[in-house]
């Protein structure tokens, strides 16, 4: 295995339910609520799961742009959720994040090289003309013109945006990116252009990447590993190739077979959930996926069941699998 | 079969500033009895206009021309108050967000009610009897109880759901479906394009399929239209258009998909980005993009070559 860049240990992110006029809590929505993994460098694991699983506050409260409830995250052995804010953001020119909406990401009012130029600013990096230069070569580096620096975000299209996007979070020559379903928002043809830029990137600058997304497809094709969350937890953690072709938890099939193939001939066995995500402010007891799960039993509805290696290397939080 | 739908040389412009601009190029179609037909593209290509067009819901100032002919009528030629009895009532529409076409106002019942009275003439009590009855073969579960909650009281899924009901509730001959489940997480989407399926077999209602989602519509349709920049460049049925696509923006989009089987390697995108409406290349639209383009593509529009029965392509490497 490769050296670990990030280590996340019992990761838990509770937001406070709060009601009437004295706003007292009343509950907990618990968003994320106690997952580990770890990343190697120059790896990609993928972080897949349906809306209100918990993939963006967790992206989120790694980079603590949300601050976590408790847990650890060790990057190069170190974690960073003791840091002071002036230490924590020297440690952000090392992890950044690429959102998905590359409409609301960029601001309407700064031309690109001031996008771009921001970040190099706010860590006092460089001078004016070397800021600038570097703002040129990063242009080229992610396949858009130079000369396109003085122009503002609603000359682009989304896939242009998205591009910028991605050159704002490589200014700082950071080792992780966190890229919160960077290609959702594209159009199918635009989407593999990102796609392959991405792995460009990866290889040239020799990053790690923390890849969110819903779709199971792209998350295959860039993701050496792969972490299916539900309900805030894990479910399902494995290399890339096991989890499609071997999955273990009922939660995975049910997810692979809801997949549209695009091939008429091919006829699945589909499975089917019932129901909806329960709210994670009222968590179901025992497996979270009980109350939705075609083969739970009683153990499922009583038990928690335990993150345990299944086989190697692949992690699986079901009793029957 | 009979066709339920034929559009015929559909046209369709918008002002943008002083001139108008095509947004929809000479595009036609049809929809046979119990038959789903696909249309598939990119933003912006037209598809959900095309679909509007039928409808009659595009604003006023916008130039239509052509034939939308829905049994022997052609919709471009009624009156408002003719159209109206048309909507809801022969043509459903279910739209991709869920919660902007529900009134958040009203309870879910009175919303499938609405068109019950309106357009069968029944009254309060049987209407509303129909409405529950409904929300239950659309697989909503206490119906009774959902027909008098809100809209924002249920999850995506279930506003589909609902949605559906709507659409749904006077049996009409065509369902315009416009990217249906692109809002829904994937093991929703499954539980509403099965329930889509089972609704129009049991009806055998026809269904226009609007959508982006290429697995999707190998899933769904007997038929496919592929749309580019405002025209409709080829034509099939799902296995000609997935086994042997003529076309190269089809081929491009089959080739720069993502696969969740098989071996995993480079993707191929198509080079560039589309077109927008106020440049539109001269000669074929998807010129500036093609890898194949010739001389004579930069030039003249190709016309549609047939490639086999039911399949044809419009490009100039036909010829």
């Amino acid at each position: 295995m490769s050296d670990t860049l990030i280590e996340v240990r019992e990761l838990r992110k509770h937001f406070p339910i709060r009601r009437g006029v004295l706003q007292r809590v009343t509950g907990h929505v618990r968003a994320v609520d106690g997952v580990g993994f770890r990343v190697g460098k120059g790896e990609t694991l993928g972080v897949v799961g349906e809306s209100g699983c918990g993939k963006s506050t967790m992206g989120r409260s790694i980079l603590r742009l949300i601050e976590p409830t408790s847990g650890t995250v060790e990057f190069q052995g170190k974690n960073i959720l003791n840091l002071s804010k002036a230490d924590m953001q020297l440690m952000r020119r090392q992890m950044q994040i690429v959102f998905q909406d590359p409409y609301a990401s960029l601001n309407p009012r700064f031309t690109v090289a001031k996008t771009l130029m921001e970040p190099m600013i706010v860590h006092k990096l460089h001078d004016k003309a070397t800021r600038m230069s570097r703002v040129k070569s990063l242009l080229e580096r992610v396949g858009l013109d130079p000369d396109y620096a003085e122009r503002f975000p609603h000359e682009f299209s989304g896939g242009q945006r998205q591009r910028i996007g991605i050159a704002r979070a490589l200014t700082l020559n950071p080792k992780l990116l966190i890229l919160d379903e960077p290609v959702a928002a594209l159009d199918v043809s635009v989407q593999s252009q990102v796609l392959n830029l991405l792995k460009d990137l990866q290889d040239e600058f020799a990053l790690t990447y923390l890849f969110i997304a819903h779709d199971l497809s792209v998350v295959r094709h860039i993701s050496d590993r792969v972490l299916v969350l539900y309900l805030g937890r894990m479910a399902e953690l494995a290399d890339t190739d096991s989890i499609f072709s071997d999955p273990l938890h009922p939660y995975t099939k049910a997810l692979l077979s809801a997949v549209p193939i695009p091939d008429p001939d091919v006829r699945r066995e589909r499975i089917i959930l019932k129901g909806d995500l329960p709210s994670p402010a009222n968590p179901p007891k025992g497996c979270p996926f009980h109350t939705r799960c075609p083969v739970a039993a009683q153990i499922c509805r009583e038990q928690v069941p335990e993150w345990r290696e299944a086989k190697q290397g692949h992690f699986v939080a079901c009793h029957l699998a | 079969m009979s066709n339920v739908l034929e559009v015929n040389h559909l046209q369709i412009q918008f002002k943008i500033g002083e001139r108008y601009h095509e947004a929809v190029q000479d595009v036609s179609f049809s929809i046979r009895q119990g038959e789903t037909l696909g249309l598939v593209g990119e933003s912006g290509c037209g598809k959900s206009v095309t679909s509007l067009s039928i409808m009659r819901l595009l604003a006023k100032g916008t130039k239509i021309s052509g034939e939308v002919k829905y049994g022997d009528r052609d919709l471009l030629k009624l009156s408002e108050s003719q159209m109206r009895k048309i909507r809801g009532n022969e043509i459903g529409m279910i739209f991709q967000e869920p919660m902007t076409s529900l009134n958040p106002v009203h309870r879910i019942g009175r919303q499938i009610v609405e068109s019950l009275l309106l357009h069968r003439g029944l009254t309060g009590k049987r209407a509303a009897d129909t409405a529950i009855e409904m929300l239950a073969r659309v697989g909503i579960p206490r119906p009774e109880q959902i027909a008098q909650e809100y809209p924002h009281q249920l999850s995506g899924g279930m506003r589909q759901r609902v949605m559906i009901a709507i659409a749904m509730a006077c049996n009409p001959g065509l369902l315009i479906a416009d990217e249906p489940t692109t809002a829904l997480d994937v093991t929703i989407q499954a539980q509403i394009l099965d329930l889509m399926r089972n609704l129009a077999s049991e009806h055998r209602t026809s269904i226009l399929l609007i959508t982006h989602d290429l697995g999707v519509v190998a899933e769904m349709c007997d038929r496919v239209a592929v749309m580019y920049a405002g025209k409709i460049v080829e034509q099939g049925t799902v296995r000609q258009i997935f086994h042997n696509p003529q076309h190269p923006y089809t081929k491009g989009l089959l080739n720069s998909i993502p696969k969740i089987t098989g071996e995993r390697k480079r993707l191929q995108p198509i080079e560039g980005n589309v077109p927008s409406l106020r440049n539109m290349p001269q000669g074929c639209r998807f010129a500036p993009r093609c890898p194949h383009a010739l001389d004579k593509c930069r030039v003249s529009a190709p016309e549609f070559f047939e490639i086999e029965e039911e399949h044809k392509s419009q490009c100039w490497l036909h010829a």
